[in-house]
């Protein structure tokens, strides 16, 4: 995810991929395990729940290599929006979804981004991050929460204790706030 | 991809898609529109592309033993058990052997049924035991430790000293192409996350190599001077 180049590579091995050529499957794991690895432990910390969630993306990877375009969108993303969706497949799976009340007011410090990890994050990622960062503590944890545990609106408001009117517009207000910081 | 605004509620749409904040029917609505309507799919592939960005801190290196598995449970094809067999020594070498082992014998019942054939395989609970190298040669000493856990490395060298040039660290796994662990300073030890390629090749018994490079490193991704140090990684339990 560092350069145009890298992105190219991975849109073009992701081509091989879908023609059945393990070679260029075994590239992508290697360039791109330790991200996807970590995309999984975000939402599943326990080790072998991610390591299971892992290996099912990659497995879809495999069979789902062709429904990428390249002219829609970064490879990188593609595998990390399937990774991140195979990790939430299997955190509904377990029936019981982290059953924590959602806070309105403020969010749990430790979601915050350290210097460390932003300085092997990219522009991209520190620009994401210095905007979540503008953004009402209480607001950007619902839109954490909802992102990393596959919280859809209804499910916010009811671990909030809150109307949905109330979570709907608060996360709109947000999200255009997000794009207006961004763009 | 474009930048155009779309109207405010679109792009909201586009977002909410994005982050899975909507369900059911209005997310199938949303998810057919991405086929018809160009600026609506630009702004979604946008959003996600935010949507990626929140796992700015995320990355660990899994164990050997995960690839063991997902490569068992790829589809047989027709190239022979010798194949299976030699594609999966050829890369984790040495680690993780009881996983390994399980992969292979399911991979064997999965070479032998032809057709599509997905076989799950547990993830082994071996335990992540960090990994050391002493890497010697004609000049100096390098240690170098790295924790399959967080994919960091720590490196130190003694006894080098290349003038204008550094020296940089590099994994050669058993296919022969070196990977670069990153440049080293040889005055001070350092720290830091394995870059992904390199990190993958990591396992007990991979060689470990120092060349001579210029400032900043290897212009070409591969040595280009000479190597001066080698050495073995090996598993600290």
């Amino acid at each position: 995810m560092n350069s145009e180049d890298d992105r190219t590579t991975l849109a073009l091995m992701l081509t091989q991929v879908s023609t059945g050529d393990r070679n260029a499957f075994e590239e992508i794991y290697r360039r791109t395990s330790v991200k996807l690895f970590g995309v999984c432990l975000r939402i599943l910390p326990v080790r072998q729940e991610a390591e299971e969630a892992l290996q099912e993306a990659y497995i879809s990877v495999w069979q789902r290599a062709s429904s990428f375009d390249a002219a829609r969108g970064s490879a990188m993303t593609w595998l990390i929006t399937l990774t991140r969706n195979r990790a939430i497949d299997r955190l509904r799976a377990k029936g019981k979804i982290v059953t924590a009340p959602v806070e309105l007011a403020e969010e749990l410090p430790d979601d915050a981004p350290d210097a460390t990890s932003l300085i092997e994050a990219s522009q991209d990622e520190r620009r994401l991050a210095h905007c979540m960062s503008t953004l009402d503590g209480g607001d950007a944890g619902l839109i954490r929460r909802a992102f990393f545990e596959g919280l859809t609106y209804p499910d916010l408001a009811a671990r909030a204790s809150a109307p949905l009117g109330t979570i709907k517009s608060r996360i709109r207000r947000a999200l255009l706030k997000l794009r207006e910081c961004l763009s | 991809m474009s930048d155009t605004m779309l109207p405010e509620d679109d792009e909201l749409l586009a977002a909410e898609l994005a982050f899975g904040l909507i369900d059911g029917e209005e997310k199938r609505v949303a998810e057919e529109r991405l086929a018809t309507d160009r600026n609506f799919a630009a702004a979604h592939s946008r959003w996600q592309d935010y949507a990626a960005a929140m796992f700015h801190d995320a990355g660990e290196a899994p164990r050997p033993s995960v690839w063991s598995a997902i490569e068992a449970r790829l589809p047989a094809n027709d190239l022979g058990r010798a194949m299976v067999l030699r594609s999966t020594l050829r890369w984790w070498q040495g680690g993780a052997a009881a996983a390994c082992a399980a992969a292979l014998v399911l991979g064997m019942v999965a070479v032998q049924k032809p057709e599509r054939v997905f076989v799950r395989v547990p993830v082994a609970q071996a335990p992540i035991a960090p990994m050391v190298a002493v890497l010697t040669g004609k000049q100096g000493l390098v240690t170098v430790s790295f924790d399959p856990a967080s994919g960091r490395m720590t490196s130190a060298a003694s006894g080098l000293a290349l003038g204008d040039h550094v020296p940089e660290l590099w994994v050669i796994p058993a296919d022969g192409k070196p990977r670069s662990m990153g440049v080293m300073n040889a005055a001070a030890p350092g720290w830091g996350k394995v870059p992904t390629q390199a990190a993958a090749a990591l396992s007990a018994g991979v060689t470990l190599a120092v060349s001579v490079e210029p400032v900043g490193g290897s212009p070409t991704g591969l040595p280009t001077g000479p190597v001066i140090l080698t050495g073995k990684m090996a598993a600290t339990s």
